[in-house]
């Protein structure tokens, strides 16, 4: 990715996005709409990113949204980047477009069109407020009067690896998180990061992550090629069983603090816990991918494998 | 964000997956006949298997061609491993010699042990052992007690090594030994020595496991007269010698790819249109591996590039052998009653059996997490 969109949306990202502007932004506490970030994302092209007319490329929108899953970042930022990068040639998709699943839209509340996979595009409709295990708003839309955009087939497809780079992005930062916790955290006259069963336990977790980042990476580098579908459906499987391993580990090592409102584990955990149902739990990709597997016959399970279809 | 455990996104390049059809095209062809398929690297022995791979090019790849070597890329290497380990092709009796003892020999050997050792285990006729553990030194290695004594024009060794695969149909072992008594530094006064294994002074017993196998054993050295060009390398620097050689052995396909062959028979039990459970199952695992093998490219970038990469080598092990351990409990239990001849559940249960040495060999579970632990700053 372009070292200079993820050095500035580290930038933006870290001045703004802090435990307030979380609490806020959550359905509890009213879905309070990060404005200030927004202007500035906007100000700054961020949610310009993955357009051709942009002289970027999607390998660096889901870059961005690696850098966004970091720092939890309170916006639809997967659905803004993916409706823009694929309706750009449709004259006022630049502002805030988000995409309904299922009728079901993130931050469809404040958003001023809403996209279909179908094809719809929804410019006026109404909206039924929701949210997902993390707070985060995902709205019932219904429409009441749309146009039509020509979308790209696997949009479905795109969506599943914006998750799966969320996920990555906030995995990186739960590491860092719990080994930071572990080291200052003393019991017993030391640092428990000093037990071999806590050191084990943060063993498995940065191997979870590791796997996940290089399996989310992997689906990134596929994209354009014949077998993407297939390295979407194996990153977001792979990274959505990390993502439970993980959380399970990183409360564990936070002890009760972790389990608190008030400490910020939980903006990342319930964020990886929501993200790996959206667009396709992994029994969905499971399913999907062991089908190309088995169609092509019991000879041919490691060709798939090494080609990924 | 302090940690960074480093996998880049490296593909194969283009001239190495040439070779993957020629490999195809050879396990086709040259497969021994009535040879039952096993991805687990140490099963399968076919001295006349290794020769003709050894004819092909196929062994020390890497190596300069005035060793016999092939002068190709680590990626190239990568490619024929695991297309043989992928295929359960017999490889046990080249992987260590090609895998490490050469590399080893390569790096720190003599030009004399260089020109003696590397063409015959590039020919596919010379196989090592490893000499690590001894009865009382697993995890521990750094406790090692076998000695080394200096005499005239050579060494003394005496001593004993334990669970050394296959010492009883290779031709040397490469042995970590004590030639300086134990100092406050227990990683000084260790070296490596490669002694025949036929050579007087060396007792070579079979250990059954508990698949009914014996191609691990103990070998006892009882004043064992090793010539003094059987050093490797500089007297005492076997510690730093020995822990580069797990780099090689720790991130390679054969740390995931063990089970392989049980989920190719999954595949033709379940048949092209499983039910769903059957299908997720196959997805799940086809998940991992696919993510195991990027995992694995990236460090053989990382060696290719002179990097060391051991934090992320110890991740793909660990990560790698609790797959290959999982795959056949997860397999049997979306598997119906089976016949004890049908071929998943032969595959299973040879697979089953040599599980607990997965997360044993070559490092257990627990010195990997260690390793990684360290890495993350965390000792």
């Amino acid at each position: 990715m372009d070292r200079l969109i993820e050095d500035t949306a580290e930038r933006i990202f870290s001045d703004h996005v802090d435990k307030t502007l979380l609490d806020r932004a959550e359905a509890s506490a009213g879905a309070a709409f990060p404005q200030a970030l927004w202007d500035t994302v906007t100000a700054t092209g961020l949610h310009l990113v993955g357009r051709p007319d942009s002289g970027t490329t999607m390998d660096d929108l889901f870059g961005l949204l690696k850098v966004a899953g970091r720092h939890a970042v309170p916006l639809p930022l997967a659905e803004v980047l993916l409706a823009n990068a694929v309706m750009a040639d449709y004259p006022e998709s630049a502002g805030f477009t988000t995409i309904a699943v299922d009728g079901v839209a993130p931050w469809a509340r404040a958003a001023e069109r809403v996209v279909d996979p179908g094809g719809d595009l929804y410019l006026e409709f109404t909206v039924e407020p929701g949210e997902n295990i993390a707070g985060e708003p995902r709205d019932r839309v219904v429409s009441e009067r749309t146009s039509r955009v020509p979308l790209p087939d696997d949009l479905y497809e795109l969506l599943a690896l914006s998750r799966t780079a969320l996920m990555a992005g906030a995995l990186d930062r739960i590491l860092a998180m719990a080994i930071a916790y572990a080291t200052e955290r003393q019991q017993f006259g030391r640092p428990i990061s000093k037990f071999q069963a806590v050191q084990h336990s943060l063993a498995v977790l940065a191997g979870e992550v590791a796997a996940a980042g290089r399996a989310c990476d992997g689906a990134i580098e596929s994209l354009g090629a014949t077998g993407f579908v297939n390295q979407v459906a194996a990153a977001k499987a792979r990274v959505g069983e990390a993502a439970g391993v993980v959380a399970e580990i990183a409360h564990q090592v936070h002890g009760a603090f972790g389990f608190t409102y008030e400490h910020s584990l939980h903006h990342f955990t319930r964020r990886l816990w929501a993200w790996r149902d959206e667009y396709g739990r992994e029994s969905e990709w499971h399913e999907r991918l062991g089908r190309c597997v088995a169609n092509g016959g019991a000879d041919n399970v490691w060709d798939f494998i090494t080609r990924g279809h | 964000m302090s940690v960074q455990l480093k996998f880049d996104p490296v593909g194969l390049p283009a001239e190495a997956e040439v070779l993957r059809a020629d490999v195809r095209d050879f396990l086709a062809r040259e497969w021994p006949s009535d040879y039952w398929p096993n991805s687990d690297f140490n099963e399968g022995h076919s001295p006349e298997f290794s020769r003709k791979l050894g004819a092909r090019g196929w062994i020390g790849m890497t190596w300069p061609k005035r060793y016999g070597g092939g002068e190709r890329s680590f990626f190239e290497r990568y490619v024929v491993t695991e297309e043989l380990l992928a295929a359960g092709a017999p490889v046990s009796a080249h992987w260590i010699a090609d895998r490490q003892s050469g590399p080893l020999l390569l790096r720190f050997g003599t030009e004399h042990q260089r020109r003696r050792y590397l063409p015959g285990i590039a020919a596919g006729e010379s196989y090592f052992s490893i000499g690590m553990s001894e009865p009382d030194s697993g995890s521990d290695l750094a406790s090692v007690r076998t000695r080394a004594e200096k005499v005239a024009g050579g060494w003394v060794v005496n001593g004993a090594k334990i669970w050394t695969t296959d010492a009883h149909r290779n031709h040397h072992i490469i042995a970590l030994v004590r030639t300086a008594p134990v100092s406050e530094n227990r990683h000084a006064g260790l070296s490596q020595i490669v002694i025949d294994l036929h050579a007087d002074g060396v007792t070579v017993r079979p250990i059954r496991n508990i698949a009914g196998g014996e191609d691990f054993n103990e070998v006892v050295f009882e004043d064992c007269f090793v010539p003094d060009d059987g050093l490797i390398g500089t007297p005492g620097n076997g510690w730093t010698q020995v822990t580069s050689e797990l780099g090689y052995e720790r991130s390679g396909p054969e740390r995931f790819l063990s089970a392989f062959r049980v989920l190719v028979e999954f595949v033709r039990y379940v048949g092209s249109n499983p039910d769903r459970d059957a299908a997720a199952l196959i997805g799940r695992l086809a998940s991992h591996l696919m993510t195991l093998r990027k995992m694995s490219i990236s460090v053989a970038g990382m060696l290719h590039n002179g990097a060391s990469p051991a934090v992320e080598s110890a991740l793909v092990k660990s990560l790698g052998n609790d797959f290959e351990k999982q795959l056949p409990e997860l397999v049997r239990l979306q598997t119906g009653h089976l016949p004890g001849d049908h071929p998943l559940q032969r595959s299973m249960e040879q697979t089953l059996l040599h599980s607990p040495s997965f997360t044993i060999r070559g490092g257990t579970r627990e010195i990997l997490r260690g390793v990684i632990a360290r890495g993350l700053g965390l000792r």
